[in-house]
């Protein structure tokens, strides 16, 4: 454990790399009552980066499970949003959609 | 003197702050989901003091003025910012600028000074704006905003520190009540009692009061936002797009993320998880014709949030008669985010000393919709 804490001090580990949020930004969150994925979510921005969370969810949930005693089915899988995966927005300028809305 | 307190939104947190600085001991937030899941955690973070009824523009200087102190004392240590970077509204049409200078005449006579700009003006205020295709706009100073998830959890801290009791995922199922007195509520783990109640439950508030014979002409209108991924700074003010369909609006995070809204027709009261992809593209065009870069941005996500909306479009604030020890802050109408502050500081001096220090909050309790007292407001934006 102690190699562990000297570990992080010299080399904090990167838990999501979209936003730069650590292990130990993780752990002072659920240590200051944010015990739930939505939360954490949105306070840290873990998983709200171009990636979607698609590496650093599960490994929070790792987190979160082992820190309060749950079963990582009892953990919630966060939200998905639309469009899913990152879309230019260009892409979306060619839609139907925007045709036919007169000023 | 035990306060409960229904919602762990901007409202809920900032009178459990107010009231636990003023020397109250006992307070406890229930929360059904977790802190600003509901309108808060949805909102565009926009602050300003522009509006165009009396009541609005007083609350909200105050509002603006309580901004700034939190965010250079206590709450501003524990995370709290707010950027003074203005709103930029800009018009497409001449005849956009006559109503920009009705508005303005009443903003300044009460003290906000915003101003019509040209386009030179608007270009020295967001030199990354296209102005071909607009032909002037009034820009609010005073105006800001502030990161969400960052003023939350200042807030949560700070109400800790004081002894605050938030517990989320507790969920209140009815309050209940002994003649004109609440005496506890009923929650998804037991039973609460309290001596003050305070329901600032957002788009639950209206079906949490039902069965007191309260009924709150409340309509939770679903509004959409997106958000891209970061971009480095490109736009300091909330820029709105005043005459295109759906009043469009662009703001930029402090991480460098744009968000953008718009309203498009949408079903009253429909799930916040149902999904109108279309939206998307009809956000990105007004915006992309006044900052072209856009184009070549991602987009990661879009919410829908609600607007609790009142038939008036302003809050519905105070004591709710008959019950004696029942208070209520909802019904923003979009504006509850940058309305928390002084929700905090006038629902404390309702509850501690028997009146809000401004009078003019007096107007907005639920009588008025049983009078007909009713306030307009015209500049309701996304």
């Amino acid at each position: 454990m102690g190699r562990e804490k000297e570990l992080k001090k010299s080399h904090p580990i990167i838990i999501c790399r979209c936003n730069d949020v650590t292990l130990e930004d993780v752990e002072r969150a659920i240590e200051e009552g944010f015990t739930d994925i939505e939360s954490l979510r949105k306070v840290l921005r873990i998983g709200m980066g171009p990636c979607q969370g698609r590496t650093c969810i599960p490994i929070l949930m790792r987190i979160l499970s082992r820190k309060l005693g749950k079963r990582i089915d009892e953990i919630n899988i966060p939200r998905s949003r639309a469009p899913l995966i990152p879309i230019q927005a260009s892409l979306f300028l060619k839609s139907i959609d925007v045709k036919g809305e007169e000023r | 003197m035990k306060v409960v307190i229904v919602g762990a939104g901007i409202s809920g947190l900032f009178i459990a702050y107010e009231l636990a600085k003023r020397g109250v001991k006992d307070i406890v937030i229930l929360e059904k989901d977790y802190v600003g899941a509901g309108s808060t955690g949805r909102c565009a973070t926009g602050i300003r003091a522009s509006f165009t009824s009396r009541e609005h523009i007083v609350l909200m200087k105050r509002s603006i003025e309580l901004w700034s102190i939190h965010s250079k004392s206590e709450l501003g240590e524990l995370g709290l910012n707010f950027i003074q970077s203005g709103y930029l509204w800009v018009a497409r049409r001449e005849e956009t600028l006559e109503n920009f200078k009705k508005f303005i005449a009443l903003q300044n006579s009460l003290g906000v000074p915003t101003k019509i700009v040209d386009v030179d003006e608007i270009k020295s205020i967001v030199p990354t704006i296209n102005t071909d295709v607009i032909v002037g706009g009034m820009y609010d100073p005073t105006a800001g905003k502030s990161y969400v998830f960052t003023t939350l959890r200042a807030l949560v801290r700070a109400c800790r520190k004081y002894g605050v009791d938030i517990r989320c995922g507790v969920e209140v199922l009815r309050l209940h009540a002994e003649n004109t007195k609440i005496r506890y509520v009923e929650t998804s783990t037991g039973i609460i009692e309290g001596d003050i109640f305070v329901v600032a439950a957002g788009a639950n508030t209206r079906d949490l009061l039902r069965p007191l014979g309260i009924e709150l002409p409340i309509k939770n209108m679903p509004r959409h936002v997106l958000i891209t991924e970061a971009y480095s700074r490109a736009i300091d003010p909330l820029v709105i797009d005043w005459d295109s369909h759906g009043v469009p609006y662009i703001v930029q995070t402090t991480e460098g993320n744009f968000i953008i809204g718009r309203e498009i027709e949408e079903i009253p009261e429909i799930s916040l998880y149902s999904q109108r992809i279309d939206f998307i593209p009809k956000a990105l065009k007004p915006i992309s014709e006044l900052f072209p870069f856009v184009e070549n941005v991602r987009v990661l996500r879009s919410w829908i949030g609600y607007y609790i909306t009142t038939p008036d479009n302003h809050p519905v604030y105070g004591p709710l008669k008959p019950f004696e020890n029942l208070f209520i802050a909802t019904g923003f109408s979009g504006h509850g985010y940058m309305m928390g502050p002084v929700t905090g500081e006038i629902i404390a001096d309702w509850i501690l000393e028997g009146r809000p220090r401004i009078p003019e909050a007096q107007n907005l309790v639920f009588e008025r919709f049983k009078t007909g007292k009713l306030i307009k407001e015209l500049a309701v934006v996304g």
